[in-house]
């Protein structure tokens, strides 16, 4: 029987545990919310999918379109004479340099896209956590995967643009479902802080609006990052976002495996930003009700 | 003072108090929340005061006060929406919130789909909830706009659908806001009627301004003013005490000021 006690302020937990097995309760705690919410994680990412597009008439089409349509500015950009100086980097063939700029934005449209949602995300649904029962901390999870779900869409079609050019895949895109999982944690993460603190000032928003277009720059997007001298380099290998362009790179477009170093360095702030944007979510989330 | 059919006590209280934080400007909030170990930058506002109460299995109690006197408050408090500043509270059981009835709805879905959510948010599971589904139809009495956006739908029509939902969910605790005032005759004599056949079998708690549903399902009743339990026990003594207060006492347009 479900038994709740608050004293204080505090809710207490009945329990006396000792260090290592509230460790142990602490890295379950964020997995086990996921299981034991998933039924209102469902039936809410099946609505927020379905209500993307409703209202235009080609509905689920722009999500193939807009990944398609972004190949196509690129190779004509690369093909003609709108080349620019910087471009030509490595002497790549125009089509294989768009390719390789799709698979830089597909992660960083990943990030930039729950970068700008997440400090609005609980104001979206103040209406659920204020007038009833909700798991506010699911909120992040959904929006997360929602946006893995738009993800998944261009990577599949950017798959099938490089099958096109290039006449077959490597065998290591096999991998890159698994890059979505780590990836998707890091940005979890992400989004339980962005969501908490854009919960009490509306400054986190117009603060992301303004730091993601510099990101983009942080992020090899455009160029390779081995292009940068020190100190520099430095900063772009910093960035989280960069081990998952460059290990996406290698699965699809080199097809070779990635640098055992990058997958660390991506597996380890993966897991660190995923516990601690849930540490700091779970510590504001009973102030956060009577903010918003 | 109690009339428990049971000795179980399902909600207790004691001392319980609630405090909403009054800021100056909105940025103060931030600075609560990281110097707030050292600095106090909101005034605070006592919604709640030194509630005792028990709740035994199988009560149903009638809450009675004048707006803004901490009755919302107290059940959000007792749901868990939102948490006391400071006192005790211990809830056993699953408790079904029908406060803001509809509040969850999204104008631009169906019916149909809202309900999948709301079941989704009130603790169903999927499954439970297609079971369901067609006696949750029959129940809200909609007919065809059940497949329309829940925006061309008229007040009553939502109360009608959001209270069919909360009728579904098997809760041990039952806490109903003044939820009903919008329905028309029949449709509250339905939802009264349903009300009255779970208080036989779980516990209730009753906000209304209606003294003839308190007497008729409560078995208890509490006047809450100001924040504190002015009276409670026979829902007709605490009635005609409360009636008499609301005739002799005048509408106070400071009641919602922070005292200095």
């Amino acid at each position: 029987m479900p038994s709740v006690k608050v004293v204080n302020g505090k809710q207490i937990v009945v329990e006396a545990l000792d260090p290592s097995q509230r460790f142990k309760r602490f890295l379950a705690k964020p997995l086990l919310q996921m299981r034991y919410n998933r039924e209102i994680i469902l039936a809410i990412l099946r609505r927020e999918l379905a209500s993307r597009f409703t209202g235009s008439a080609g509905g689920w089409l722009w999500a193939v379109a807009a990944p398609l349509f972004a190949i196509a500015v690129y190779t004509f950009a690369f093909t003609t004479k709108l080349q620019m100086t910087f471009v030509g980097e490595q002497g790549q063939k125009p089509i294989a340099y768009a390719l390789f700029i799709f698979a830089g934005l597909i992660v960083f449209n990943f990030f930039s896209e729950m970068a700008y949602r997440s400090p609005m995300l609980l104001h979206e649904y103040a209406h659920f956590i204020k007038q009833t029962i909700f798991p506010s901390d699911m909120l992040a999870v959904i929006s997360t995967l929602r946006a893995a779900a738009y993800t998944g869409i261009g990577a599949i079609v950017m798959l099938i643009c490089v099958a096109a050019v290039k006449g077959g895949l490597p065998w290591t895109v096999i991998f890159v479902p698994l890059i979505f999982i780590p990836l998707s944690a890091f940005l979890m993460g992400l989004s339980w802080f962005l969501s908490a603190i854009g919960a009490f000032t509306r400054d986190a928003g117009y603060l992301m609006i303004n730091i993601v277009p510099l990101f983009m720059f942080m992020t090899p997007v455009f160029f390779s990052p081995g292009s940068w001298s020190f100190p520099w380099n430095l900063a772009i290998h910093g960035n989280a976002l960069t081990a998952y362009v460059e290990i996406m790179r290698d699965l699809v477009l080199t097809g070779t495996l990635p640098n055992p170093l990058t997958v660390l360095w991506a597996l380890a702030t993966a897991i660190f930003t995923f516990y601690f944007g849930y540490w700091f979510f779970d510590r504001y989330r009973n102030v956060i009700v009577d903010v918003i | 003072m109690s009339s428990s059919t049971s000795s179980e006590v399902v909600v207790r209280t004691r001392h319980l108090g609630k405090a909403y934080q009054l800021y100056a400007h909105r940025s103060d909030w931030l600075k609560q929340v990281m110097f707030g170990t050292w600095k106090t930058y909101y005034k605070p506002f006592w919604v709640l005061r030194d509630i005792d109460l028990d709740v035994y299995r199988g009560d149903s109690i009638g809450i009675l006060g004048r707006n803004g006197c901490g009755k919302s408050t107290l059940l959000q408090v007792i749901c868990g929406m939102t948490l006391p500043s400071n006192g005790e509270l211990r809830v056993t059981g699953r408790v079904a919130p029908v406060l803001a009835l509809g509040a969850t709805f999204d104008a631009e879905l169906s019916g149909r789909e809202n309900i999948m959510i709301g079941g989704a948010v009130m603790g169903l599971s999927r499954s439970e909830v297609l079971e369901k589904f067609d006696s949750m139809a029959e129940f809200a009495g909609i007919g065809d706009y059940m497949e329309q956006p829940v925006k061309h739908y008229s007040m009553g029509m939502r109360t009608r659908l959001a209270f069919a939902i909360c009728a579904h969910v098997e809760a041990e605790i039952l806490v109903v806001d003044e939820a009903l005032a919008v329905g028309d005759a029949a449709f509250q004599r339905k939802c009264l009627d349903w009300i009255d056949s779970f208080r036989r079998k779980g516990t209730l708690l009753f906000v209304s301004h209606s003294p003839a549903e308190v007497r008729r399902l409560c078995n208890r009743a509490i006047w809450i003013e100001d924040g504190r339990i002015r009276s409670q026990g026979e829902p007709s003594v605490v009635i005609r005490a409360y009636h008499r207060a609301m005739a002799m006492e005048k509408d106070d347009i400071h009641r919602f000021s922070v005292s200095e």
